[in-house]
């Protein structure tokens, strides 16, 4: 009988796994997907929200394509229960599919901030693609946008909302913007820009009550004057999917713990993606990676796993990149280490940032920041995520780039990172192009 | 397949190879828009030619959350302009820094070995970047190494 693979969850982890089974498996297998959604890229809403691509394009695997790698589909149901004993995922109507074994890739899900109104009209998160059409819905050129949260998942939409020819206002309650993605001389500066762009930032400041005010949204907080706006984005977090697994017999932390093929502690028991919490590639440790990258590098593992493969992952590499109006924001592994020896080079006109953390003569953690015009600062983007996954030894070259961290480029070239990376792959051999993944004969 | 081999010991910084990237890629001599790219060593006494590649991994393309990037009918790995909705993941998920963002277009743009005729080998005068049927490799990490001991030079 053929192998039963379930993949609960229709994200990118769970999509990359499905590709990759089939890419891997000797003999064809049986493949379910449960998932909540239609599969779709939640990386490429932005670009839905501000009407450069269609509705269309942001589905991953319609069901024609699903039908063509044989996936049969339970699509808009959740699973509910899983049994990982008997083998047995209970889904939210009561229905149960048997499997052999399974992936785990529930994602997350937005948290929004607990004051009176949050669930209100107008009042919406910006993670699914139904909340992308409320959004779109809503918004009108020249109408007040409030987004409450200046994290990366707000980031990714500034440019959408700006282009849509609405006013902004960013509000946080961090005394700075990005908290968990730059460090605070670096958010200065993407501040000022943002300011420069006619933004409104007001940091520090704690939302206590949204209220419906002539039909407007008005924001009160803990001090300062109220907002007025006509549509509010609430960015202020997300938290895992795990309360489905209580008493699965899966053991969580902060996320499904795994190993390095993706296992969690029952061996037929994967998990992959924004729920997964697996090595980080830099520090060695256990740590939740909520970003696309994670989650194709997950999946693709565990699909190889689950396809009869015995593929060990390397680790995550945290890695986040907006653009806000031309102005590229990147950082990379270890970039908050507080005991991290630290060089740094600031040209506030251009402006440009380099941050560059070291252990020893290693690169374990950076942060860029400069126009996006500046072709040198996109190459230095890659290089320096080059440096850091590739942990080459920098010797003498470290000296050279804490006197100037902009001159990435050379010292990427003469440390032979190339030759390092080059045998590097995530599935030990080629990559498959994303249309050559087999199909049913 | 065949792959760019670059001799970097030959080259004489001249930039004809962005010159004739750019115009081929884009239509325009702007070099600024080349991927290939020279760079200076030894305080500009010598050069050499940078571009991708072509991995075994293909990192910017399965870093690609919409599939916008392929391999090509002679193997490089290409964006495809229509599906590209210009994230910028790729850039990041590069480590060799190989890949392009064009803000004017928003797309991101590589080394697509022009189909198969890659205009930088043509045109290069002293043959520094040959068209070859080898294994890629690091073609600049030994040159590069040797020629940059000048800027090391009171570094501790």
């Amino acid at each position: 009988m053929a192998t039963r693979h379930l993949i609960i969850g229709g994200g990118t982890a769970g999509i990359n796994a499905i590709r990759a089974i089939r890419e891997e498996e000797s003999e064809r297998s049986e493949i379910t997907l449960v998932s909540a959604e239609k599969p779709y890229s939640r990386m490429v809403l932005p670009y839905f929200l501000d009407r450069s691509i269609a509705e269309s394009h942001v589905y991953t695997a319609t069901a024609r394509v699903l039908a063509d790698w044989g996936v049969k589909t339970h699509l808009g149901r959740r699973a509910a229960a899983l049994d990982a004993k008997a083998n047995v995922c209970t889904l939210e109507d009561g229905t149960k599919v048997e499997f052999d074994d399974c992936l785990i890739a529930t994602g997350s899900s937005p948290v929004k901030a607990p004051v009176p109104g949050a669930d209100g009209r107008a009042v919406h998160s910006f993670w699914t693609l139904d909340e992308a059409r409320a959004v779109i819905a809503e918004l009108k050129p020249g109408g007040h946008v409030v987004m409450v949260g200046a994290g990366f998942i707000a980031f990714t939409i500034l440019n959408s909302i700006l282009s849509l020819g609405a006013r902004l206002t960013i509000v946080e309650v961090a005394p700075r913007i990005l908290p968990r993605m730059i460090d605070a001389a670096g958010a200065g500066l993407v501040e000022a820009w943002l300011k420069a762009h006619g933004v409104a930032i007001r940091t520090g400041v704690k939302l206590t009550r949204i209220a419906d005010v002539k039909g407007r949204k008005q924001l009160t907080f803990a001090a300062g004057a109220d907002i007025v706006a006509d549509v509010v984005i609430m960015a202020t977090g997300i938290k895992t999917n795990l309360d489905w697994l209580e008493g699965s017999g899966v053991v969580i932390n902060r996320g499904v713990v795994v190993d390095d093929r993706q296992r969690a502690n029952v061996p037929n028991v994967y998990a992959a993606g924004d729920i997964a919490e697996g090595r980080d590639l830099v520090t060695g440790a256990l740590a939740v990676h909520a970003i696309e990258p994670t989650a194709q590098e997950h999946g693709r593992v565990a699909g190889a796993n689950m396809a009869g493969k015995d593929l060990r992952y390397r680790g995550s590499l945290l890695v986040n990149i907006v653009e806000v109006c031309h102005l590229d924001v990147a950082s990379f592994g270890a970039w908050d280490d507080a005991t991290a020896e630290v060089a740094t080079g600031l040209r506030a006109d251009r402006p440009a940032y380099r941050k560059l953390l070291w252990r020893g003569d290693r690169l374990t953690g950076a942060i860029i920041l400069g126009p996006s015009s500046d072709v040198w600062a996109t190459n230095d983007v890659g290089m320096l995520k080059g440096l850091v996954q590739s942990r080459v030894s920098l010797a003498r070259w470290k000296a050279h780039l804490k006197r100037n961290p902009f001159d990435i480029k050379p010292a990427f070239i003469a440390s032979k990172t190339t030759s390092t990376l080059l045998p590097e792959t995530i599935l030990g051999r080629p990559s498959k192009a994303p249309g050559d993944t087999p199909v049913a004969v | 397949m065949r792959v760019l081999k670059i001799y970097p010991e030959k080259c004489t910084g001249c930039l004809r190879c962005e010159l004739a990237c750019s115009y081929v890629q884009t239509g325009e001599f702007q070099p600024a828009k080349s991927v290939i790219r020279v760079s200076p060593f030894e305080g500009h006494t010598s050069y050499a030619p940078y571009t991708c590649t072509q991995c075994a991994e293909g990192w910017c393309m399965t870093a690609c959350p919409v599939g916008a990037i392929t391999i090509s009918a002679v193997g490089a790995k290409d964006v495809l302009d229509d599906t590209c909705v210009g994230c910028k993941l790729c850039t990041i998920a590069c480590p060799y820094g190989t890949m392009f963002y064009d803000p004017a277009t928003r797309k991101a743009f590589k080394c697509n070995l022009c189909g198969g005729a890659p205009a930088c080998a043509e045109a290069c005068p002293t043959a520094a970047i040959t068209y070859e049927d080898v294994a890629t490799a690091d073609w600049l990490g030994d040159f590069a190494r040797e020629r940059t001991t000048r800027v090391l030079t009171g570094v501790s």
